[in-house]
């Protein structure tokens, strides 16, 4: 199975991970780190080093909220041939990373599903319905 | 291949936790699913799918499924939309 660690700002992984088990009504093998508001990031890269070496022998995606943020400008460090990491994730591309992680892909491939999965979320409501709102 | 129109009778419609239900019950079956609605035709074992389909109350979901275990799962899928998908008493 494809291991799975969300990194974000303050508490939003923490409670996109508590959304998703209160969608799929199962806790789901997802880590969260979080980067503290007043820290400089050095602890954080520490955590990441160790869940890293923790799962050597998996793929891993590394979830990061905003790309150009810290937790995604720590992780490009960490951009080698068993880790995708995928900037800007939402619930949906979560939900799409936990309901097809066990199906046997290309981590590249899975990581570029994940990516339609989170962006084809994002929509206009009034072009959705074909009209223009007043 | 078998096809049958259910309605939709939860309050909240194909939101994502009825869809998380359904598409993991979809996927017990070795079958394919597929869910109609309007002009489109989504594949009943994807979350995100189910959820493209904004399927609300009152409205008719046809379902076509195509394979071994295609009779278990309609009688499957068809009963989980008449409990409302175990969310409403």
């Amino acid at each position: 199975m494809i291991k799975g660690l969300l990194i974000t700002h303050g508490q939003l992984g923490k409670e996109l991970i508590a959304t998703a088990e209160t969608i799929l009504e199962t806790k789901v093998d997802l880590e969260c780190i979080s980067l503290d508001w007043t820290e400089d990031g050095s602890h954080m890269i520490h955590k990441i080093e160790n869940y890293v070496k923790k799962n050597a022998e998996n793929a891993i995606i590394i979830f990061t909220d905003m790309f150009g943020g810290s937790p995604a400008n720590i992780c490009f460090r960490f951009n080698q041939e068993n880790i995708e990491i995928i900037t800007g994730i939402n619930i949906a591309g979560l939900l799409k990373f936990l309901t097809s992680r066990n199906k046997k892909v290309d981590l590249k491939e899975f990581a570029r599903s994940i990516k339609k999965g989170a962006t084809d979320d994002i929509n206009i409501i009034s072009e959705y319905l074909g009209e223009k709102s007043k | 291949m078998i096809k049958e129109s259910v309605p939709i009778i939860n309050k909240l419609g194909l939101h994502a936790r009825a869809a998380a239900k359904l598409s993991h019950l979809a996927n017990t079956f070795q079958s394919e699913i597929y869910l109609i609605y309007n002009e489109d035709r989504i594949n009943c074992k994807s979350l995100l799918g189910i959820l493209t389909l904004a399927a609300s109350l009152g409205n008719a979901i046809a379902i076509e499924i195509d394979g071994q275990d295609e009779n278990e799962a309609m009688t499957g899928i068809i009963d989980l939309f008449k409990r409302k998908f175990d969310e409403e008493s």
